[in-house]
């Protein structure tokens, strides 16, 4: 199965390993992932803050590149995809900005592609009967607090997973690894997202709020799909630990990690060591391979 | 849905700025607050997400730009996924905050200085700079110290980049933020 990749800015640095354990996860089902061609920033919420017509050109451009791959575009970042996803819909809805941004980018797009979420691929195209299949190390100690955040689920016409409040489609494919997924609310709460930086007490109010609530649903780690999410969780989990003062020590892992330590890819295919909570007593026991070639 | 809207209590003036087309669907709202109920930021804002809309429909320009909500406002969309009418409150706050010339006071101030940092970068290097960008903010905020004894362990691990990847777009990018600036002014 083929796809174009848009892996996104966060990607290529403080997501490094969502990027590593992505393609090594991809390789692993059999998937073909080609990176859209000079890829540039979709503009993330910076720019709806701009105008609508950059927020809309920006994201046209990589669709268009996208677009000569003659692939569905595969999108990881929960941000990017949003803004992918909401251009694209933009493109094909509204001819006035249609014809706005052919103008700006100096190309005709009137939203051809479609614009994926990883996770939603994974289930659709793949399936968990097929993940099942790949598993060599079933992971029966995780008990997994699924997160989504925000911009995975909303606005609902975006939404990867039908039911919007309660979304199940991570769950269900690390069931298919032999996680426990853990029943709790907070799945689609927001964690701060860039107010970890310009307002950081609120970021940590809402990223507390997030792994109180996965540590008393029962959960030993979260399991995440937004690097944003990722790092409000695991980059601050050692502030919040301070501000409430309670230790979590929850590690907070890429979907895509969890996948590749059950099918035994080795750690440095999947940045493990780029977590910060390290998440070496949580998987004691699970045999994760250290050197074994990528299948 | 439009037909529900109180037409005679609404200024039509600042509505067709912050939504000229109607896509928004903001006559619609009910007043029923489900968005100001569920809105993450709720505890922060002066005024919750409903009563910004009215604001809005009253026309009452000065007072909804000069706001501290709609700095507040984390964009997590839940308001507008889980409005009844399908009100995009979400993006009204976009509109506004791209209306508002300054935000109402330093704190929030930090949130405009972030935002345009990140643009700026992008406009120039087609991609984000998180090393540039995060010393960019502190020098520009004067919050220099906060979460400098993480960067060692950033750099250690490779969770955050030194130097840019510059794409060869950039120039591509750049003309993008010029003609969208050119064709967005009114």
């Amino acid at each position: 199965m083929k796809y174009a990749l848009y892996p996104g800015c966060s990607m290529e640095s403080t997501a490094r390993d969502y990027k590593l354990s992505t393609l090594a996860v991809a390789e692993a089902l059999g998937m073909n992932l080609k990176e859209v061609p000079n890829w540039t920033c979709c503009g993330s919420t910076p720019v709806h803050f701009a105008s609508e017509l950059l927020a809309t050109a920006l994201s046209a451009r990589n669709l268009a590149a996208a677009e000569q791959l003659g692939r569905d575009v595969v999108v990881c970042c929960a941000s990017c995809y949003s803004r992918l996803a909401m251009a694209n819909h933009a493109m094909r809805e509204n001819e006035y900005l249609r014809a706005e941004v052919a103008g700006i980018i100096g190309q005709e797009y009137s939203g051809g592609v479609r614009v994926r979420h990883f996770l939603e691929v994974i289930y659709r195209d793949i399936g968990v009967g097929e993940i099942g299949a790949v598993v060599i190390n079933r992971l029966e100690k995780l008990k997994v607090a699924c997160y989504y955040g925000c911009l995975l689920t909303r606005p609902k016409s975006l939404s990867i997973a039908e039911d919007n409040e309660d979304p199940d489609i991570m769950e269900e494919i690390l069931r298919a690894v032999g996680v426990s997924p853990v029943e709790w609310p907070y799945k689609t709460e927001c964690c701060g997202a860039s107010f970890s930086i310009t307002r950081v007490e609120s970021a940590m109010r809402l990223s507390a709020g997030i792994l109180q609530m996965a540590r008393d649903s029962g959960a030993n780690c979260i399991a995440v799909a937004c690097p944003l999410c990722q790092s409000n969780l695991d980059l601050r989990q050692s502030d919040i630990e301070m501000m409430t003062g309670e230790s979590f020590r929850l590690p907070v892992l890429y979907f895509t990690q969890i996948l590749g330590i059950a099918f035994g890819l080795p750690k440095d295919k999947l940045g493990l060591n780029c977590l910060v909570v390290e998440p070496d007593n949580l998987l004691a026991g699970q045999t994760v391979c250290k050197s074994r070639a990528v299948r | 849905m439009n037909s529900l809207a109180p037409i005679g209590t609404v200024d039509k003036q600042l509505l067709a700025k912050l939504d000229s087309d109607g896509r928004m669907n903001l006559t619609a709202c009910l007043q029923c607050a489900r968005c100001s109920s569920g809105c993450t930021m709720r505890h922060e804002m002066d005024n919750l997400p409903h009563q910004l809309n009215r604001m809005v429909l009253l026309g009452l320009e000065e007072e909804v730009v000069a706001s501290k909500a709609v700095w507040v406002c984390v964009s997590c969309q839940t308001c507008f996924a889980r409005c009844p009418m399908g009100v995009n409150t979400a993006a009204m706050i976009d509109r506004l905050r791209a209306m508002a010339k300054n935000a109402p006071d330093r704190d929030l101030e930090r949130v405009r200085i972030f935002n345009r940092l990140f643009l700026t970068l992008v406009r120039h290097l087609g991609r984000v700079y998180e090393m540039g960008l995060m010393v960019m903010y502190k020098v520009s905020t004067g919050d220099v110290l906060r979460d400098l004894d993480k960067m060692p362990m950033m750099l250690r691990k490779r969770k955050i980049a030194l130097l840019p990847k510059i794409g060869c777009m950039r120039r591509a990018v750049s003309r993008i933020f010029s003609e969208a600036c050119r064709r967005s002014k009114p």
